[in-house]
C-alpha cells in the first residue's frame, strides 16, 4: 500500500489502494484494506446479530401481552400424563343421517354448539365414491395432524399445536393471509370473509382459542376437537349428537376411546378393524382415523346416494350479516 | 280319580326330573365345571408389555385346548363407565394362553377374563385386580419443521451476510461523501 | 474533439430536458393516473369496511387476483437485475443506455408488489404481527425477508450509479430550478466531485452491488414461488417452481422493460441512445427466455401428465379444455410462441414488432400467474363440487390502481431523476472512440462517427 497523495490515512471510510488510475465501473476494483474490511464485517455482524431475537425484543419493547394460550393446563390422565386426543369414525355406522331423514346431526350439533357462522361446516360430511360404484359418507373434522401443513406455514404462529396434539387457532393474532388455507390438504379451514351471521348471544362469550367465539372478521376458523369440553370429561358435540354413535373420541395416551355408550381400547379397535387415515401418503399424520364402511350397520344400502343439506339456524336472527358460498 | 292323581303325579315327577336334569346339564354355568385361572404379574409399569397368563381346565381337571378367552379392562372415560376389550387368546394343548398387554394408566385396575362355552353360551369368568405404577409420557407432540442444528441458524447467517455487505456499501457512500469535501483532482474530466 | 463535446453536450441536454420542461401532456397523464389510483383507494376503503367478502375469493379458492398481481409485480422487478446486473457483469456494453430505466422499474415494481400482499390480508391492521411474532419457518416470512432485502439492495443499486448524474443535475440546474429541487440534488449527489477517491469508492460499490444483487433477486422470486410450492396442492407441489418462477420473472421483466423503454423513448426523444438495436437485442433475450419457459412448461406438463396422478387429470382438463382453456392457450401461443416468431421474422424485428411482442408477453405472464393461483386452488381436495372464482369490481379496481401507481411512480421518477445513465453512456462512447480499429456493434455508432472518419 503506497502513500496517498492527499494524505488521508486515518479516514475510516476512505479506500486504501495502490493505483491512482481512473476507476472502471467494473468488477475487480482497487484493493480495500484488510482492517477496513474487518471493521466493516464486524460492524455489519453486530448490526444484524439481534435479528434472531428481534421478534422477542420487539414484543418486550412494545410491552405486548401474549394472548392467553391454553398451554399450562393441558388435559391429563389420572396419573398425570398429557392426553393425546384422537377421533375414530366408524364408517360402518355412518349413513349420512339418511335413516333419521335430517341434515347430518354431527354437523348440526357442532354448528349450534360453537355458533359456527354460515357456511362453515367444521365437521363436514363428504360423500365419496366407492370403487364398486356406491357411495360412502365421510364425516371430516379437522384432522389435527401431527405434521400439520397449516402450522408449518403460518407466518405469525397464529395456528399452533397444543401438547395434547390438537391444532388450534388464535384469532387475536391471525393476520388473515390464508396461506394455511392453501396448505391444508383436507379443505378444513374456513375464513371469515365478512361479518358472519352468528346469534347475538355469541358476542357475549369470553374469547379463547379453545372457544372461538365471538367471531372475528378477517381470520380463519376450524374444528378444534372441543378441547375445553374434553378436558372437563365431556364428549365433543359431534360425538354426542351422532344417532348411530359412529364417532368415537379417545385418548391415545391412555389408549381408550368411547362413542358415548361403548368403551374400546383405541389401538385394538383401530387395528382389528383395519382403520386408515385420509390421504396418509401426504405424511400429515392425522389424529382422525376411519374404519372402512358405508353405513351398513345403520341399515344403509351403498347405492342410495344423497344426504340432506346442512342448515344454520340463526341466519334470520342477526342484522347486517352477510352469508357467502364456500 | 286314583288314575288321574297317579298320572298327574308321574307327570309332576317327570317334569321335575326333566327340570333336574336341565339344571344338571346347565350345571357348569353355576357349578363352574370349566375353571378359568389367571395369575396377573405382580408389577406392571405403564408402557411396558407384560403377558397375562390364563389357564383353562375342564371340570375333570383336563386342560381345555383351543378355547378362546376374551380379556376386558374395566375403565371409565368421558363419563362412560364400562369394559373395553383388550384382547383375545386361544389356549394351547396345555390349556394355557397368554395375552400380551401394555398397561396405559397407572393405578388400580380390574381385568375380567371370560370364556364362553361354545354352543351353550355358558360364561366362565375370572376377575382380578392389579396395580400399575405410573410411567412416562408415551406420545410427545412435536409438530412443525425442525431441522436440528441447521434450521434458523443458516437462514440468519445468510441474511446477516447479505445485510453486512449492504452495510459495507453504505459505508462506501459515506466515504464518497467525505471525499467530496476534500479537494483532489477530478479524474478524466467527466461528470464534473 | 469538437465532435465529442458536441455529442456529450447533446447527451446531457437530453438527460436534463425532462427536468427542465414539463408539458401539458405530463400533467394530464399524472391527473389521469391519480384518478385511477383514487378510485382504487375508494375500492380499498370498501374492502376495509366490509371485509374481503367484496372480492370474489371464497373458502375453496382463497387466493385470487391480488396474489396473482403480487407475483406478477415481483416478477417484473427482475428487469433491473437482468439488465443492470447480469449484463453488466458480462460487460455487454449495449445495455448502458437502458440500465437506469431498468433499475427504476425494479424499485417501483417491488413497491407495487409488496402493497398487493398487504391488500390481500384479512387483517391489515395486524400486519406488524409479522415482525413481532414472525416465524422463521414460514414461507411468508422468507418473502418478507427477501423482498425487504431486495428492495434495499435495489434502491441502493439505483442510487449508487446515479450519483455522478445527480451531480451533473446539481451543477447544471443550480439556480435555474426550484429551491427544493436544488436542495434535493445537492443532497442526493452527496458531494460528488469526481475525484480519484470517489471514483474508486463508486467503482467498488457498483462492483459489489452488481454481484450481490443477482443472488438476492434469484432468491426473491424463488421464495415467492415457495409460498405455493411448500403446500400440498397438486398443481403446486413441484420442485421445479423455484427455477420456473425465476425464469418467468426475468421473462416478464424484459417485456415490461421493452414497453417502458418504448414509451420513454418516444416521450423524451431518446432515439439516439435507445436505438432499434436495443429493442431487437432485448427481443432476442425475450425470445430466449420464452424458449426457457416453453421448456419448463413442457417439463412440468409431461412429468405430471404421463403419470396422471390423482388430481392431475382434473387439472389438465380445466387447464387445457374447460375453465381456463382460453386463458391458458393465449398464454402458450400468444405469450410464449409469438415472441419467438416475432423475434425471428425480419419483418417484425423492429421497434413496433418488439413492443407488440412485449405487450403480449406482459399480458400473458399476468394471465399465467392468475392461472397458477386460481387453477391450483380449484382442484378439489375432497369429494365436493369444484368452486368457481371471478374477480369483482373491487379487485379489478385494485389491479388498475396498482398498474396506475406503477406508471405514476415511473413518470414522476423521469421528471426528477436522470433517465439515462449519462456518465456510463459517455464513458462507453469515449472508450469506443479511443479504439476505432475495433469492430463495434451498430448500437454504439453515432452519426458523426459514421460520417467522419474518426476524429
Amino acid at each position: 500500500m503506497s502513500d496517498r497523495a492527499d494524505g488521508r490515512r486515518d479516514d475510516p471510510g476512505a479506500e486504501r489502494g495502490a493505483s491512482t488510475a481512473p476507476v472502471e465501473g467494473r468488477h475487480g476494483g482497487p484493493q480495500i484494506g484488510r482492517r477496513h474490511v474487518l471493521r466493516l464485517l464486524g460492524l455489519g455482524a453486530l448490526s444484524v446479530a439481534p435479528l434472531p431475537v428481534l421478534p422477542t425484543l420487539l414484543r418486550a419493547a412494545v410491552d405486548i401481552d401474549e394472548p392467553p394460550r391454553p398451554q399450562a393446563d393441558a388435559a391429563r390422565t389420572a396419573d398425570g400424563r398429557i392426553r393425546q386426543w384422537t377421533m375414530i369414525i366408524d364408517l360402518r355406522s355412518c349413513d349420512g343421517c339418511q335413516s333419521v331423514d335430517k341434515p347430518p346431526r354431527c354437523t348440526a350439533a357442532c354448528i349450534e354448539g360453537h355458533f359456527a357462522p354460515e357456511p362453515m361446516e367444521w365437521i363436514e360430511i363428504f360423500e365419496g365414491e366407492l370403487p364398486g360404484g356406491g357411495t360412502q359418507f365421510i364425516p371430516t373434522p379437522c384432522q389435527h395432524c401431527q405434521n400439520p401443513p397449516c402450522v408449518n406455514v403460518c407466518p405469525v404462529a397464529a395456528t399452533f399445536s397444543t401438547p395434547e396434539g390438537t391444532v388450534l387457532i388464535d384469532q387475536d393474532r391471525c393476520i388473515g393471509c390464508r396461506i394455511c388455507m392453501a396448505a391444508c390438504p383436507y379443505d378444513r379451514r374456513f375464513f371469515n370473509w365478512g361479518n358472519a351471521p352468528v346469534p347475538p348471544e355469541s358476542l357475549l362469550a369470553d374469547y379463547s382459542p379453545e372457544h372461538q367465539i365471538p367471531v372475528r372478521k378477517g381470520t380463519v376458523m376450524k374444528c378444534d376437537f372441543c378441547p375445553d369440553m374434553a378436558r372437563a370429561g365431556t364428549l365433543p358435540y359431534c360425538v354426542q349428537a351422532c344417532p348411530q354413535r359412529a364417532i368415537y373420541y379417545g385418548d391415545l395416551e391412555e389408549d381408550i376411546a368411547t362413542n358415548g355408550k361403548v368403551l374400546v381400547s383405541a389401538s385394538r379397535f383401530l387395528t382389528e378393524n383395519h382403520a386408515y387415515q385420509l390421504k396418509e401418503e401426504l405424511g400429515t399424520k392425522p389424529r382422525v382415523y376411519y374404519i372402512p364402511g358405508h353405513g351398513a350397520a345403520a341399515g344403509r344400502d351403498a347405492f342410495t346416494p344423497g344426504r340432506q343439506p346442512t342448515e344454520w339456524p340463526w341466519v334470520e336472527r342477526v342484522e347486517g350479516a352477510v352469508t357467502w358460498q364456500r | 280319580m286314583n288314575l288321574i292323581t297317579r298320572r298327574a303325579a308321574w307327570a309332576a315327577i317327570a317334569f321335575l326330573a326333566v327340570g333336574a336334569s336341565a339344571v344338571a346339564l346347565a350345571g357348569p354355568a353355576f357349578a363352574s365345571h370349566v375353571s378359568v385361572r389367571t395369575t396377573v404379574p405382580a408389577e406392571m409399569t405403564v408402557g411396558d408389555t407384560v403377558r397375562i397368563p390364563v389357564a383353562l381346565s375342564a371340570a375333570d381337571g383336563a386342560p381345555l385346548q383351543g378355547a378362546t378367552v376374551v380379556f376386558y379392562l374395566h375403565a371409565s372415560f368421558a363419563g362412560v363407565v364400562g369394559e373395553a376389550e383388550i384382547g383375545r387368546a386361544v389356549t394351547d394343548e396345555t390349556g394355557a394362553a397368554a395375552l400380551p398387554y401394555r398397561p396405559r394408566l397407572a393405578g388400580q385396575h380390574e381385568i375380567r377374563i371370560e370364556y364362553v362355552t361354545p354352543g351353550q353360551g355358558a360364561v366362565e369368568e375370572v376377575s382380578t385386580v392389579f396395580d400399575v405404577i405410573g410411567g412416562e409420557q408415551l406420545y410427545r407432540s412435536a409438530p412443525g419443521i425442525d431441522i436440528p442444528g441447521l434450521n434458523v441458524g443458516l437462514l440468519i447467517a445468510v441474511v446477516a451476510a447479505v445485510w453486512t455487505i449492504l452495510f459495507g456499501v453504505a459505508l462506501l457512500l459515506v466515504a464518497i461523501a467525505r471525499a467530496g469535501g476534500e479537494g483532489g483532482a477530478p479524474g478524466g474530466g467527466e461528470a464534473g | 474533439m469538437a465532435a465529442l463535446s458536441a455529442w456529450q453536450e447533446r447527451l446531457e441536454e437530453t438527460a436534463l430536458a425532462p427536468v427542465r420542461r414539463t408539458g401539458l401532456r405530463y400533467w394530464a397523464l399524472v391527473a389521469f393516473l391519480l384518478a385511477v389510483i383514487g378510485w382504487g383507494v375508494y375500492a380499498y376503503s370498501i374492502q376495509l369496511r366490509d371485509g374481503l367478502i367484496v372480492t370474489g375469493m371464497r373458502d375453496r379458492i382463497s387466493w385470487g387476483l391480488y396474489i396473482a398481481t403480487f407475483v406478477f409485480f415481483i416478477g417484473i422487478s427482475h428487469a433491473g437485475t437482468l439488465i443492470s446486473a447480469i449484463l453488466r457483469v458480462s460487460q455487454a456494453r449495449w445495455r448502458t443506455p437502458v440500465t437506469r430505466m431498468a433499475e427504476f422499474i425494479t424499485v417501483v415494481a417491488l413497491v407495487c408488489g409488496a402493497s398487493f400482499v398487504i391488500i390481500d390480508l384479512g387483517r391489515p391492521d395486524r400486519v406488524l404481527n409479522v415482525f413481532v411474532y414472525g416465524r422463521w419457518q414460514s414461507p411468508i416470512i422468507w418473502d418478507v425477508l427477501a423482498i425487504t432485502t431486495y428492495l434495499t439492495a435495489s434502491i441502493t443499486y439505483l442510487f449508487v450509479p446515479m450519483i455522478p448524474d445527480l451531480a451533473l443535475f446539481r451543477d447544471r440546474l443550480s439556480g435555474r430550478t426550484s429551491r427544493w429541487r436544488g436542495w434535493l440534488y445537492r443532497a442526493v449527489a452527496i458531494g460528488w466531485v469526481g475525484n480519484v477517491a470517489q471514483r474508486r469508492s463508486l467503482g467498488t460499490a457498483i462492483g459489489v452491488l452488481m454481484i450481490l444483487i443477482i443472488p438476492i433477486a434469484v432468491s426473491v422470486h424463488t421464495v415467492v414461488s415457495w409460498v405455493f410450492a411448500m403446500t400440498l396442492r397438486v398443481p403446486w407441489n413441484s420442485a421445479l417452481f423455484g427455477a420456473f418462477f425465476v425464469a418467468g420473472a426475468i421473462f416478464s421483466g424484459i417485456a415490461m422493460l421493452i414497453i417502458v423503454m418504448a414509451i420513454l423513448r418516444r416521450a423524451y426523444s431518446l432515439q439516439e441512445y435507445v436505438t432499434e438495436k436495443h429493442f431487437v437485442y432485448l427481443g432476442y433475450l425475450m425470445a430466449a427466455f420464452a424458449g426457457i419457459m416453453i421448456y419448463a412448461n413442457i417439463s412440468e406438463l409431461i412429468t405430471h401428465g404421463y403419470k396422471m396422478e390423482e388430481g392431475v387429470e382434473f387439472q389438465f382438463r380445466q387447464l387445457f379444455l374447460t375453465q381456463f382453456g382460453p386463458l391458458f392457450w393465449f398464454y402458450l401461443l400468444g405469450g410464449l410462441v409469438a415472441p419467438i416468431v416475432l423475434a425471428l421474422l425480419p419483418r417484425t424485428r423492429n421497434v413496433p414488432g418488439m413492443v407488440l411482442a412485449a405487450g403480449l408477453v406482459t399480458t400473458a405472464m399476468w394471465i399465467e400467474r392468475y392461472i397458477i393461483v386460481v387453477s391450483g386452488l380449484r382442484v378439489p381436495l375432497m369429494p365436493y363440487e369444484p368452486a368457481s372464482y371471478a374477480p369483482t369490481w373491487v379487485e379489478w379496481s385494485m389491479l388498475a390502481a396498482g398498474l396506475a401507481l406503477f406508471a405514476l411512480l415511473i413518470t414522476i421518477f423521469t421528471k426528477v431523476f436522470p433517465i439515462i445513465a449519462v456518465w456510463e453512456v459517455a464513458e462507453d462512447h469515449e472508450a469506443m472512440l479511443a479504439r476505432p480499429d475495433i469492430a463495434r456493434p451498430a448500437a454504439l455508432k453515432t452519426p458523426e462517427l459514421a460520417e467522419g472518419a474518426g476524429r
